[in-house]
């Protein structure tokens, strides 16, 4: 398999602290990569070193199979990248300030700025300098910023941040064009794990520097477990029917409540069997275990975010 | 190059910096002006020529007013990537750190110049209103192009010696420590500018050697020399050596 990045045993630390341990990143070409992780996972840190902004303090990045230190001004023209809120000249407006990033990279048409800017809805600020811009608009001209030279590779991290619901959708569907129509490779990272999982080919999961996860979002589909949930008055006489009545041994209880992983029999039948059994059933749920529940379960509780 | 020098000037479109520094530079004519009609007033037999105009004019330019403005900019051209946060948006178009910080120097160079033929234009204009209603001796234009040529050099001599200065921006990100550091070198100015030792002080040296008044003070050209060249080589290397190693969190 092609992997547009590739990292080999990349680590940083600053003084005692490893902020990024030995990961091994892996982003086949025209995957949407989501990179998931608490605050202060070290996600920012891998994509900034992605970047060149941050040196590594050993291990490797290969872009586009090619060692990240070599060759830079043609491995970088490929990619465009957001890092958390993005940095614009304050007094220039939006056109200004892609006008500026066109010139620097050189040899890009004129028109791709105005294109850009019509993307993410910004082409009639004109007027308008940076430092007046709302957060969304800010990441829209970020997004319009990464995207205007139509790049192979897209590094962003947290590229929804400060947008309202309909921004967000819009730049799902931008992206998921990107990568379906365009065949570009994206490697996100977010704090929103249902807008990750939504566009996501490939979860990369990141706990306290090191790379924990890194599967297969279809794959995880399949494998995640739905469950039937009954809260009854006597666990210990419920699992007993379960055991006897039905053969089960796929469940786990939790206080009063006790989860059914088989489903040879569905919630109604078992829960008519407790009833007859004089057992007091007073809630019945079909559950399916997120991917919240999936990774909160990887980084031991408590949230992704 | 040209792209990169065509941005740094894009990126002063708008910039409060750039009028502000404008008006600073004019502050020493307008000072010079004051001064004559002063002495004017207060010693009407006291007679003055252009070139004592300039010459005053000079010493306050290079010791003060536009010492305090270069370093300001030094600092606002240095810090302003870290605090509105281009860093990040810029370095992976790609764009080298080394040229980046040449053309910081490049526009700093230009913009130090810049400001010293505004120094200059604002003491001929005044000067020439002064002369127009009250009278000045050896008031000729040729003298002030002489004088041009030295507020050239005394902009590209500043510029060597602020470059410690552009190290301190990036290492602090701001213009805070930059101007209160430049505010202690300036007192330094005004006690050294009298002194023979200020032959030995960087930011007075400039000033000696461009009036030519380093060999009364005792002192050998050469020991003046490289220290000002000293003091700004140190300043370029560490600025572009910080800057090349710099993680930028």
């Amino acid at each position: 398999m092609e992997y547009i990045i590739e990292t080999e045993n990349l680590v940083k630390q600053y003084g005692a602290a490893t902020v990024v341990n030995n990961i091994n990143i892996h982003v086949p070409r025209g995957n949407i990569y989501g990179l998931l992780g608490r605050n202060g996972a070290g996600k920012t840190t891998a994509m900034r070193m992605m970047l060149n902004l941050v040196f590594p303090t050993s291990g490797t990045i290969y872009l586009f199979g090619v060692d990240c230190r070599e060759n830079t001004e043609k491995l970088y023209c490929k990619i465009g990248s957001i890092v958390e809120t993005p940095g614009f000249y304050e007094n220039l407006t939006a056109y200004e300030n892609l006008e500026l990033l066109r010139r620097l990279r050189g040899k890009q048409k004129k028109e791709y700025v105005q294109d850009a800017l019509k993307v993410v809805g910004l082409q009639n600020e004109r007027t308008k300098p940076f430092s007046d811009y709302s957060l969304g608009m800010k990441q829209r001209l970020g997004i319009a910023a990464a995207i205007m030279h139509k790049p192979e590779l897209l590094i962003l991290d947290e590229p929804i941040n400060g947008l309202d619901p309909i921004g967000i959708s819009e730049i799902r569907l931008l992206l998921s064009e990107l990568s379906q129509k365009y065949g570009t490779t994206i490697f996100i990272s977010s704090h929103v794990l249902n807008e990750i999982e939504q566009i996501a080919d490939i979860i990369g999961v990141m706990h306290e520097g090191k790379l924990i996860e890194e599967v297969n979002v279809e794959g995880l589909h399949k494998s995640n477990r739905r469950y039937l949930e009954f809260k009854v008055s006597d666990t210990l006489a419920a699992v007993k029917l379960l055991e006897n009545h039905y053969r089960i041994t796929d469940y786990l209880i939790q206080e009063d409540t006790i989860r059914v992983y088989d489903h040879t029999y569905n919630s109604g039948e078992i829960n008519k069997c407790f009833i007859n059994n004089e057992l007091l059933v007073t809630q019945v749920n079909v559950y399916e275990e997120n991917l919240e529940d999936y990774f909160s379960t990887l980084i031991g509780g408590g949230g992704i975010a | 190059m040209l792209n990169l020098i065509f941005c740094e000037l894009l990126k002063l479109k708008r910039s409060k910096m750039l009028p502000l520094s404008i008006v600073g530079a004019l502050a020493t004519p307008i000072m010079m002006l004051l001064e004559a009609l002063q002495t004017h007033f207060e010693h009407p037999e006291q007679s003055f020529t252009l070139s004592d105009i300039y010459e005053n004019s000079l010493l306050y330019v290079m010791l003060l007013m536009n010492m305090l403005i270069y370093v300001a900019i030094t600092a606002y051209l240095f810090s302003r990537e870290y605090t509105e946060k281009t860093l990040k948006t810029i370095l992976p178009v790609p764009v080298s750190r080394n040229k980046l910080v040449n053309v910081k120097f490049f526009t700093l160079l230009i913009w130090s110049i810049m400001l010293s033929v505004v120094s200059w234009i604002g003491s001929l204009v005044l000067s020439t209103i002064y002369h127009f209603i009250f009278g000045l001796d050896d008031f000729y234009f040729t003298a002030s192009l002489q004088w041009l040529i030295k507020f050239v050099l005394s902009g590209i001599m500043m510029f060597f010696t602020v470059s410690p200065f552009a190290f301190l921006a990036e290492k602090t990100k701001g213009l805070v420590a930059p101007m209160i550091i430049s505010a202690v070198m300036v007192m330094g100015n005004v006690a050294l500018c009298n002194q023979n030792i200020g032959a030995l002080y960087p930011w007075t040296a400039t000033f000696f050697l461009l009036e030519g008044k380093t060999e009364s003070t005792g002192y050998p050209i050469l020991l003046s020399i490289g220290i000002i060249i000293f003091v700004s080589v140190i300043g370029f290397c560490v600025t572009f050596h910080y800057f090349k190693k710099e993680d930028l969190k």
